[in-house]
């Protein structure tokens, strides 16, 4: 007799756990298991087939794979876990006798990450585990840099403690210097939920958001022990990538930590970076360039600096801090991460290749030569942060910003640009006319403008590292009606509306027929009463410009019948001419504007052209099997639907324009 | 010795009994001290009292009474003789002791009191003195020495109540008993300052004299008061005695030698000892540092730094591993300050905020501020973060394949019908006449006249191109016609018709039709007759009716034209003529066995060839050039060989129903329309299974048929009263496949009662269609 199945012990059910076995199986609680697998990134599978992978009569939801669960097993971490579980309880059982000594001193052997922020054991095996590679890690940065940013923006509260708060902002602070020194900022983007920064890593494009510098709400049931999980993970693996990425551009990692000035909410300013063998602050050019004292290193021993370095590099060809970063001044461009290097043929007679650049422009210069001021409206964390990641070496601002400026005197004659973001009062506009000028606002009080430096509201800044130039400062002078802000990340596709290029470009050509129809008709309606009766059913045709959709749908209806009016019309016209032809007259045509006319001809044609489409669509969709037909209505759909959604975009657009043109 | 001692003490009581009846005679007062002093005496035995009287006989009367006395002493209970013995008693006994030693000092006043006394002396008989005592009435409140006295019979009540009173309660008898004479305050003075032996303080309840404790009796008190056992001598803390090691031991227990390992050092505590060491090594024991110390130490320790990623090495990604897709980027809507156009409408607004929020497309409606300042805290960011976290660790991953690629790739690249060209696009001529449905159209093999049979149960010939009704004949008037086909060649010109079990094969004369042919017409159809008629009719078993009946259908019909009618078993649906003209097969589904019928014209015979169908039999075909025979049923094609008279193939089209089947002329391919909407396209060298499956119609199939004049076409009738046209290439080389393209849809039938077009034929040379329709119109396109 063959050996008797059972179910549940064969095919897919070996291969899928529910969530409860699993859980049973590592014996540990679900708290733990939930742990345990946001650490080592386990997530519930979905099977095939539910019904054949469960073992139970009742519907499972979460199922696991057996093997992840297998692997989890080997996990130190497990035993950590119950180290701690056997902890508590010797703390409970001491504490239930009454043992208040030997609780405490059992307290104190206990990991409470929850309240001190740290635990007793390490996520190093994990993140090594994880990410095998130190560029996965960087793929993975997305969720990461969010939550920490997020988090260091907490309130502090007993979920989440004070102190988790402090590592993750300082673990930011750190991320940033990183950014600002490599200059690998790209792009970043003030959206309603807070900015958007992308940065460019050892190429990988990391993209994260930072709320805005506001107490955060916190709204709904939130579970701070699964976010603190996250973070607690997030926060080992940012240290050690923060550790490589400063050891792999010659910085000694820790940077020093002033808790003095971030006490002041110096922010960026309370960390100062050293090199891995030299000395250095950060801060230190900015400093003595505020001082005024400009002083190129004398060109002698500069030469035998380079002279020495060369031979060291020659010599060890590990990246190591150029001497002259000490001496402050251009170390910038001389940094070996920093530059490219320039291809150039060493014998004549090869090809000439193009030269491996990211951008036309070197983000590292884009606001070099350019000081600024940031009035105590504007957010000052994320400009100095962009400003310098660009290449701004000095930013002075207002004391009530914080500690850390270069100057916190406005009236500062090397400042360059000051960014406002405040308006323009009224008498002071209705006195100038033009607030935008900036000669003519600087008389008075409250306007109080100094010559000779570019006022600016701060998207400007958010424009130009966007568009890689500076922007044109008067379109945003204060007071000036903003440009739309435009998202970076968008890619341009095919079909899809994309505001940044005129109407002209994207509309398809029905959308541009009906528009200037619309148009011809409402010159012929102010101008004309009298109107051709197939041209008015046209006319209201293209008055439901908004319901768009609906036109769609009954196409084909309106095409026959348009076809048939076709017919009858030629017959009609046709009797007319016989009738005339019998009487002797001239044939009488009806008035029709000729303009109007071609359109309309036009439009029809393109009609005509659309059903031979469709039937041609009709016939060829005959001829595909069920399984690739029901694919491509699936896509037809959404297709359909995206373009909808552009066309009511366009719609709209047409519609803002026109009255813009009709206002002006 | 001993009675000696009794008598001894008995005299010497008699002395003191003589001497205090002296003294007191008439004192009653001292009864019961005399009784009580003799009370001490009277535990003696009786027998030894009687002994003693016996001795004594002399005062033998005075001792019988006495003895009568004594026996109710003895009767009596002695504790009472215990209690009554009060303070009183004991003074009074103290009193009267002084008194009996008087007697002794001084004896001679007892003499001188003689005439006071109760008692007379006389001679007995020995000469001897005898005093003889008055009789004692021994009345109820007589001296007895039972009463004990007088004792108090106030019962338990404190003394003090009679403090007031000069007596201190009521004896037996209730009489007063008085207060006891209290000394005078002399003698109560000198009682304070002399504290007498054993005295407490305390006053006798019962007697209300003072009561004192004996030195034993306040030590026991005191003992007990202290919580102390009473008994003093009891020890209760003797000195141990070591009862082994208080003896010494002079010899051994035992005589083995010390073990060796009470010489060696233990391995177990070297073992302890090692544990202790390796966990100081290792830096599991740590001395003893203050709490802040090492808390400092800790965090210090958690500032380790190192590159993780040293020793680095790619390894392939596990294939099992989805990793978790990113959030997609912001678009332009999410700016702060978006273009105008991405901002909600009114009616958007209201709509976003009217539907559910898990049902939402986007989580935010766009907005616009227009200065940075101006810009809140995102409220639900934390949530969404949360959200993010809860989809990382919570969300089953599954790896979906998106087509991102154009859908119209999808389409197979057909050629564009201009280039296929000619086919049939419009009506050209519409044929009405007819009531009810046009079961059938058929064009002639010269393609000029037009043949239709309808519901209304007659067969009409019209001209083709002009649409003029030539020709007509009722066949029935119950029956519709449900098929009328021409005979294949062009020398005669014949059509077959069914109408209910009768086929009638006719010649339509018409102007077209020249005499010529007309006889020749006629001549293929009398043929049979002759045939019949020189009896080479195969044999009929008897009582087994004939498979068809051949025979001329009357003269109304001959005037008309119709020649010959063959009766069958059941209704004939569908006529299939052979190639070359002399055979037809007819079907009738309902036939069962009989269904399939093989006719020939020029024998006048009519054959079943199935002795037994597998199905419902729907139509059966010649194949155009072999001689092989098609039977449709339900489901499957069956092809036979003819001439070897078997089965060739087995052809399975899939379809549920199939409603008919045409054979391409090349004889290879074959066309199925099914009544489940579909249309298949066998190629019968390829497979049994079906090459295209097209479905086009919403309805269900009725008629196919290729083109057999040189285009490479075919069509297809359908209940949605639509035709399609298709280009279907079969290319001479064996190893190409066909191609099909559609090329057409013709629409004008009407669709009555869900019926649309029932039959189609084409023109047998140009690319003209011929369609029946339900709406009682016959079509032809071109």
């Amino acid at each position: 007799m063959a050996k008797i199945k059972r179910k549940g012990q064969t095919g897919q059910a070996k291969n899928y756990m529910t969530r409860t076995q699993a859980v049973k199986k590592l014996q540990i609680s679900l708290p733990d298991f939930r742990k345990l697998c946001i650490w080592k990134g386990i997530y519930p599978r979905e099977p095939r087939n539910k019904k054949k992978v469960s073992k139970s009569a009742s519907a499972s939801t979460t199922f696991y794979y057996t093997k992840d669960i297998q692997y989890l097993q080997h996990e130190p971490l497990l035993q950590k876990f119950r180290d701690q579980k056997v902890l508590e309880k010797k703390i409970s059982r001491a504490l239930g006798r009454g043992d208040v000594g030997d609780a405490a001193r059992l307290e104190r052997n206990a990991a409470r990450p929850d309240q001190t922020g740290k635990p007793r054991y390490t996520l190093n095996h994990v993140i090594r585990e994880r990410y095998p590679t130190f560029i996965d890690a960087i793929r993975d940065l997305d969720d990461c840099l969010s939550m920490l940013f997020l988090f260091a923006n907490l309130p502090s509260t007993t979920a989440v403690p004070a102190k988790m708060i402090a590592r993750c902002e300082r673990l930011c602070l750190e991320f940033q210097h990183y950014l600002i020194t490599s200059h690998s900022l790209r792009k970043s983007f003030l959206s309603i939920k807070g900015i958007y920064y992308q940065a460019n890593i050892q190429g990988e494009d990391v993209l994260w958001l930072v709320p805005y510098k506001f107490n955060q709400r916190v709204v709904g049931d939130i579970d701070f022990r699964i976010m603190g999980t996250f973070v607690e993970f997030y926060m080992t693996l940012l240290s050690f990538v923060n550790y490589r990425l400063y050891t792999t551009i010659g910085l000694k990692y820790p940077p020093k930590f002033d808790e003095a000035k971030d006490n002041q909410s110096a922010e960026l300013a309370a960390l100062t970076l050293e090199g891995a063998g030299l000395t250095t602050t950060a801060e230190e050019p900015k400093a003595t360039i505020a001082n005024g004292e400009e002083h190129g290193p004398d060109p002698k021993v500069q030469a035998e600096v380079n002279k020495l370095v060369k031979k060291l590099r020659f010599e060890d060809d590990a990246e190591k801090p150029d001497a002259e970063m000490a001496e402050g001044g251009d170390d910038g461009e001389e940094k070996p991460t920093d530059g490219i290097d320039k291809f150039e043929p060493a014998a004549p007679g090869g090809d000439v290749l193009p030269q491996p650049t990211y951008s036309g422009n070197d983000p590292s210069k884009l606001f070099s030569n350019c000081v600024f001021y940031l009035s105590r409206e504007t957010p000052r964390q994320s400009l100095e942060f962009i400003l310098r990641a660009f290449g701004c070496k000095r930013i002075g601002w207002d004391s009530v910003l914080g500690e850390g400026a270069f100057t916190t005197d406005e009236s500062d004659p090397s400042i360059t640009h000051q960014i406002v973001d405040r308006p323009i009062i009224q008498a002071a506009t209705a006195e100038e006319g033009d607030g935008e000028d900036n000669q003519t606002a600087r008389k008075l009080g409250p306007n109080q403008r100094y010559p000779g430096r570019i006022y600016v509201q701060p998207q400007w800044v958010w424009d130009s590292i966007n568009n890689e130039e500076l922007q044109a400062p008067d379109l945003y002078a204060p007071g000036a009606e903003l440009p739309p802000h435009f998202s970076p990340f968008v890619k341009a596709t095919q079909g899809q509306y994309d505001p940044t290029i005129p109407l002209e470009e994207q509309q398809t050509e029905g959308e541009a027929l009906d528009a200037e129809l619309a148009d011809a008709q409402d010159e012929a309606e102010s101008g004309e009463e009298s109107e051709v009766e197939n041209d008015m059913d046209v006319a209201s045709d293209n008055d439901e410009e908004d319901g768009d959709e609906e036109e769609g749908e009954d196409e084909e209806e309106e095409e026959e019948e348009d076809e048939e009016d076709e017919e009858e019309e030629a017959a009609l016209q046709r009797q007319r001419e016989l009738e005339a032809e019998l009487e002797g007259k001239a044939v009488k045509n009806k008035k029709v504007d000729p303009k109007v006319k071609a359109k309309l001809d036009k439009k029809k044609a393109l009609e005509r052209q659309k059903k031979e489409e469709a039937e041609a669509l009709e016939r060829a969709k005959g001829m595909l099997s069920k399984k690739k037909r029901v694919r491509y209505e699936q896509m037809e759909y959404s297709n359909n639907k995206k373009s909808g959604e552009a066309e009511k975009l366009r719609a709209k657009r047409r519609k803002l324009e026109k009255e813009k043109k009709s206002k002006a | 010795m001993k009675a000696k001692l009794v008598e001894k003490k008995r005299k010497s009581r008699d002395l003191e009994s003589d001497s205090e009846s002296d003294d007191e005679l008439g004192n009653g007062l001292f009864d019961g001290v005399l009784s009580a002093s003799e009370d001490e005496e009277d535990y003696i035995p009786s027998d030894q009292i009687e002994e003693d009287e016996s001795e004594s006989e002399g005062s033998e009367g005075s001792d019988d009474e006495a003895d009568g006395d004594d026996d109710d002493i003895l009767s009596d209970d002695i504790p009472s003789d215990i209690d009554g013995e009060t303070d009183m008693d004991k003074l009074r006994r103290d009193a009267e002791e002084l008194e009996i030693t008087e007697p002794f000092v001084d004896p001679k006043p007892k003499d001188e009191d003689t005439e006071g006394r109760n008692y007379r002396i006389e001679k007995d008989a020995n000469g001897g003195e005898r005093y003889v005592y008055e009789e004692i009435d021994p009345v109820y409140d007589s001296d007895d020495s039972d009463a004990q006295g007088p004792a108090n019979t106030i019962g338990d009540i404190p003394l003090t109540f009679y403090d007031s009173y000069p007596h201190i309660g009521y004896d037996i008898n209730g009489k007063k008993i008085m207060r006891p004479a209290s000394g005078d305050a002399l003698q109560s003075l000198l009682d304070s300052i002399e504290v007498p032996k054993g005295w407490t303080g305390l006053t006798d309840i019962n007697t209300g004299n003072p009561l004192n404790l004996t030195d034993e009796e306040l030590e026991l008190v005191r003992r007990v008061q202290m919580g102390l056992v009473p008994d003093g001598l009891h020890d209760p803390h003797p000195d141990t005695v070591e009862w082994f090691t208080s003896k010494q031991e002079t010899m051994p227990l035992s005589a083995a030698p010390e073990p060796k390992r009470r010489f060696l050092p233990s391995k177990n505590e070297a073992k302890q000892v090692m544990k202790l060491v390796r966990a100081i090594r290792e830096g599991r024991i740590l001395p003893y540092k203050p709490p802040e110390e090492r808390q400092r130490e800790e965090e210090e320790k958690e500032e380790v730094h190192f590159d993780l990623w040293q020793d680095e090495e790619p390894s392939a990604p596990n294939p099992m591993h989805i990793p978790a897709p990113k959030l997609p980027p912001p678009g332009y809507e999410m700016s702060y300050n978006p273009p105008e156009e991405y901002l909600p409408s009114k009616e958007e607004r209201e709509q976003w905020e009217k539907t559910d929020p898990e049902e939402r497309e986007k989580d935010f409606l766009p907005q616009k501020f227009n200065s940075l300042r101006k810009v809140p805290a995102w409220g639900t960011l934390v949530k969404e973060r949360f959200e993010r976290c809860m989809d990382l660790y919570l969300a089953p991953r599954v790896r979906k394949n998106r087509l991102n690629i154009d859908p119209n790739s999808l389409l197979p690249k057909l050629p564009s019908p201009a280039e296929l060209k000619p086919f049939p696009t419009v009506v050209q001529t519409i044929f009405r006449g007819h009531e009810g449905t046009v079961r059938s159209v058929a064009i002639d093999p010269t393609g000029v006249a037009l043949a239709t049979g309808g519901s209304d149960g007659t067969v009409r010939v019209w001209e083709l191109l002009t649409g003029r009704q030539v020709w007509s004949v009722k066949l029935s008037s119950e029956d519709p016609v449900y098929t009328v086909r021409w005979r294949p060649t062009k020398d005669a010109f014949i059509l077959a018709a069914s109408a209910g079990e009768d086929i009638f094969l006719m010649v339509p004369t018409h102007s077209s039709v020249t005499p010529t042919l007309e006889k020749a017409s006629r001549e293929v159809l009398a043929a049979g007759f002759g045939y019949a008629a020189n009896g080479n009719t195969p044999a009929v078993a008897p009582g087994k009716e004939p498979a068809g009946k051949w025979s001329r259908p009357g003269t109304r019909l001959e005037d008309e034209g119709v020649l010959v009618k063959i009766t069958v078993r059941s209704t004939v649906k569908v006529i299939n003529w052979h190639r070359k003209g002399d055979h037809l097969a007819t079907t009738s589904p309902e036939g069962q066995r009989s269904s399939v019928a093989i006719h020939t014209l020029s024998k006048h015979l009519t054959q079943i060839p199935f002795r037994k169908l597998h199905g419902i039999a729907q139509t059966a075909a010649f194949h155009p050039s072999k001689p092989i025979f098609f039977v449709a049923t339900m489901r499957t094609i069956r092809c036979y060989d003819l001439q070897k008279l078997e089965l060739v193939k087995v052809v399975q089209p899939g379809a549920k129903w199939i409603s008919s089947i045409d054979i391409h002329p090349g004889g290879d391919n074959l066309i199925v329309g099914s009544y489940d909407r579909r249309l298949l396209w066998h190629d019968l060298d390829l497979s049994n299974r079906p090459y295209k499956t097209m479905r086009f119609h919403p309805k269900a199939i009725r008629a196919v048929r290729f083109h057999r004049g040189g285009f490479p076409l075919f069509a297809d009738a359908s209940d949605d009263g639509s035709l399609q046209i298709f280009h279907g290439k079969v290319p001479n080389d064996q190893l190409e496949n066909p191609t099909i393209v559609p090329v057409k849809q013709l629409k004008g039938h009407k669709v009555v009662n869900q019926v649309g077009v029932v039959d189609i034929d084409w023109h047998p040379r140009e690319p003209w269609l011929v369609s029946a329709g339900a709406d009682g119109t016959a079509r032809l396109w071109m």
